[in-house]
């Protein structure tokens, strides 16, 4: 029966994928309709017209960030593959790898961004970094776990023929993570395109980030949904396309990435406890020695290029420090007070959502595919469009946070919610036990560690969202801040803002990671061990 | 105390014109071939038949896990999802499909909450004491060995006190001493009971130890080759193997396998 449902599914996907993006469109062009006068909502066929009205224009802002997000996609992408090989070579490395990777990763873009335009001038440096920096992570933990995937048998094999480590990855390895990888490039294509967007904002020559920003100031509704659609449209298509192209290079199914990057075992109890903080120790000494090292390196300007030194001294040690303090924190305090929110919010929703439509099979082959293309729109771009509809206050913030978890989580939970071990539905099944019942004692158990992946992924992406929409429009929270002290050349603040923001999503992101772990250990003991 | 509930009378089983033809990509393919078959109340039969025989989805047909393409299944007058929504038959995979997250006990105790009974702490605990693994209650799947897994999950079938038992490869990968144990053991639980038992199996020694009767299977589409009456006195003991009996009865087994085989005309490429 489970068979006949999955199916019918599968029969029906293409059919709903349709069915869905026609009814998103008709949804879209009646409530654009229903609110006109209002200046908010620009219907479908407006868009259109806009589109067809602005070929040029809009053709050469598409061109230019294009070539930014391919260049940036390429170079991210290659970088994760040589992080993820230097890691599975030397094994040993991995921890302080991994953890130097997040730290990178959690670096907000919205203060990246001005620095490296102050770094590389006018040009598209910034936008092709931004662009690398939003795609090297989501390439790099999947493709880790691909690398590890391959069966211990397999290696066995290659042993047994006397060969060594370099066979294995060549024959094994690269074989068991091409899945693994194709799924991390096709996530991180789209990215690439939000990654060189957020470079554009702060202050390119040409691109559709550069419009987004002109339309939105000049309150250009047509417009701003325009490049919106236009964003989401390219970003669609980049995923679709390295799908298609994945989907030609292996025939394997598109894996579930659950496993944490950094991999269990080592020593339990004290000795792993005191074992993590020497660790995090050394992880901080690395990060210092490398922040000083890079800025001598490049022999960068002090009064632009701040070292650990200044930033400690700004926020402890000068006259005026507490006050820096409390301004910093004040506005990393308001951040927070609309970030959770819409996390919890996100997650929730996404996770209730995935759980109810299992219920109603039709409903899901309807919403998967629609939800699959809305995951891959790089929903900070669209970020004017939702303070156009909601205004500048909170609720806008919270919003768009929620809908930039939302999607990811609910394609995970989706996902998760298929994961129930072996013939377990069959056991639900020969006691004709009810959908619901299935549900939360099956299904909804296996999903938490999707839904716990889902989590911890989504603790960066929620406060790169809150602070673009604070630096964009609300004007406040630490977002903001960064914003204007860019802009004031205040880079004491900049450079403490950066290393606070990327510190306190590390921390986040480590507590979801623990907690991911714990339940791991209970809900996926098989992917565990 | 769970005793005191008398479990239902074991239930005959007819299949008339049963077959199952699966539709993929690859065209049609006919798992089971039209099948007219009875199954005695309070018997044990043995399916035995090559590997992708059609035997399981027979199975899964029996248990209305799967829908027939032609024909129908009759439990003791019952349709089978009848019989599975009053908890009247229990299904035993190949895949022990234990829940990861519950403990031996919560996955024993599952099986109660999904047929509607009452729990019954103490009917889980003299389960799990039968299958031998006292001790191992409060353990998660993850820490059992494969033939311990493939034990609670027997536990977990046995507990609602199905009239009807369709067990898919119940030893399969398990180590052959511990499966020695098992197929001595665990019959005698569910012969106590008088439960009408279907059991597939690969091996032909354990179905001829464990089954009143054995039916072999030709390769696919399942179609039975040889209906063999296994007359052997009851209770068993491993000594029986010996006895010219069982020999014959288990080279009667064989011979109708290979058999079976000539028929289906897939020879071994030589070399």
């Amino acid at each position: 029966m489970i068979d006949a449902t999955l199916a019918r599914l599968t029969a029906s996907g293409r059919l709903g994928s349709v069915n869905g993006i026609l009814l998103v469109f008709a949804g879209w062009e009646l409530s654009a309709r229903a609110l006109s006068g209002a200046f908010l909502l620009a219907s479908p066929t407006e868009v259109l017209a806009y589109l067809a009205q602005n070929p040029g224009l809009m053709g050469r802002a598409l061109a230019a960030t294009l070539a930014e997000a391919a260049a940036g996609f390429v170079i991210g992408n290659l970088a994760a593959m040589a992080l993820a090989l230097i890691v599975i070579l030397t094994p040993r490395l991995e921890r302080t790898i991994a953890a130097l990777a997040l730290l990178v990763f959690c670096l907000p873009l919205v203060a990246t961004g001005p620095i490296l335009r102050v770094l590389f001038g006018p040009g598209v440096g910034p936008q092709v970094t931004l662009a690398a920096l939003a795609v090297y992570y989501t390439t790099f933990v999947p493709l880790l776990v691909g690398l590890r995937a391959a069966p211990a048998t397999w290696f066995d094999v290659i042993r047994s023929y006397g060969r060594g480590r370099w066979t294995e990855l060549v024959q094994v390895r690269a074989a068991a993570a091409l899945p693994y990888l194709v799924a991390g490039l096709q996530i991180a294509a789209p990215a690439a395109i939000l990654g060189a967007m957020v470079g554009e904002f702060t202050g390119a020559e040409r691109g559709l980030g550069v419009l987004t920003i002109r339309a939105m100031r000049g309150l250009d509704v047509p417009g701003t949904w325009s490049l919106a659609t236009l964003a989401a449209g390219v970003s669609v298509a980049a995923y679709a396309g390295v799908g298609w192209i994945g989907r030609q290079l292996s025939s394997g199914p598109p894996p579930v990435i659950l496993a944490a990057p950094v991999s269990p075992g080592g020593a339990v109890g004290p000795r792993r406890v005191a074992g993590g903080f020497a660790h995090l120790a050394l992880i901080a000494v690395l990060v210092l020695a490398l922040w000083t090292g890079l800025m001598d390196l490049f022999g960068l300007n002090p009064f632009f290029a701040k070292r650990p030194d200044d930033v400690w001294r700004f926020l402890v040690t000068a006259p005026q420090a507490a006050e820096h303090r409390a301004t910093l924190f004040w506005a990393l305090a308001e951040t927070m007070a609309v970030t959770l929110p819409g996390y919890f919010a996100g997650l929730a929703l996404g996770a209730l959502i995935a759980a109810a439509i299992v219920l109603v099979p039709p409903i899901a082959a309807v919403a998967m595919p629609v939800a699959v293309a809305l995951r891959s729109v790089p929903i900070v771009t669209t970020a004017p469009l939702i303070i156009l509809l909601l205004g500048r206050g909170a609720l806008g913030t919270i919003t768009l946070v929620a809908v930039m978890i939302f999607f990811p989580t609910f394609v995970a939970c989706l996902h998760g919610l298929r994961q129930a071990p072996g013939q377990v539905i069959d056991v639900f099944d020969s006691y004709a036990s009810s959908r619901l019942q299935r549900l939360m004692l099956a299904q909804v158990p296996a999903m938490l560690p999707a839904f716990f992946a889902a989590a911890r992924m989504a603790v960066p992406a929620a406060i790169l969202a809150a602070t673009v929409v604070e630096w964009l429009a609300t004007g406040i929270g630490v977002g903001s801040l960064m914003a204007l002290s860019a802009s004031l050349s205040d880079y004491g603040m900049l450079w403490s803002a950066v290393a606070v923001v990327s510190l306190t999503a590390c921390t986040l992101y480590a507590g979801v990671a623990r907690l991911e772990r714990a339940v791991l250990a209970v809900y996926a003991s098989e992917q565990f061990a | 105390m769970a005793a005191e509930r008398h479990p239902a009378a074991p239930p005959e089983v007819t299949c008339r014109g049963l077959s199952r033809t699966f539709y993929g990509r690859g065209g049609a393919v006919e798992a089971v071939r039209p099948l007219d078959l009875t199954f005695a109340a309070g018997e044990t039969t043995a399916l035995v038949g090559p590997s992708g025989c059609g035997k399981s989805t027979l199975l899964r047909l029996i248990a209305g896990l799967e829908a027939p393409t032609t024909g129908r299944v009759e439990i003791g007058g019952e349709t089978p999802l009848a019989v599975r929504r009053r908890a009247g038959l229990a299904v035993g995979f190949q895949d022990p499909s234990l829940l990861p997250w519950r403990t031996v006990r919560g996955n024993v105790a599952l099986a109660l909450r999904l047929a509607r009974q009452p729990a019954d702490e103490e009917a889980v605990a003299r389960l799990i004491g039968l299958v031998g693994l006292d001790g191992f209650a409060g353990s998660r799947p993850a820490a059992l060995s494969g033939g311990m897994r493939q034990r609670a999950a027997i536990a977990r079938c046995l507990v609602t006190r199905p009239g009807l038992l369709l067990l898919d490869e119940p030893f399969g990968a398990v180590d052959e001493l511990t499966r020695q144990r098992l197929a001595q053991d665990l019959p005698r639980l569910w012969e106590a009971r008088g439960t009408t038992t279907l059991f597939v199996t690969h091996s032909v020694t354990e179905a001829v130890m464990i089954a009143d009767r054995v039916l072999v299977f030709s390769p696919r589409p399942a179609d039975v080759v040889e209906d063999v009456t296994v007359d052997l006195p009851r209770p068993r003991r491993a000594d029986i193997a010996l006895s010219d009996a069982f020999r014959a009865l288990t080279e009667r087994v064989s011979a109708a396998l290979s058999a079976g085989f000539a028929a289906a005309e897939r020879p071994l490429a030589a070399e």
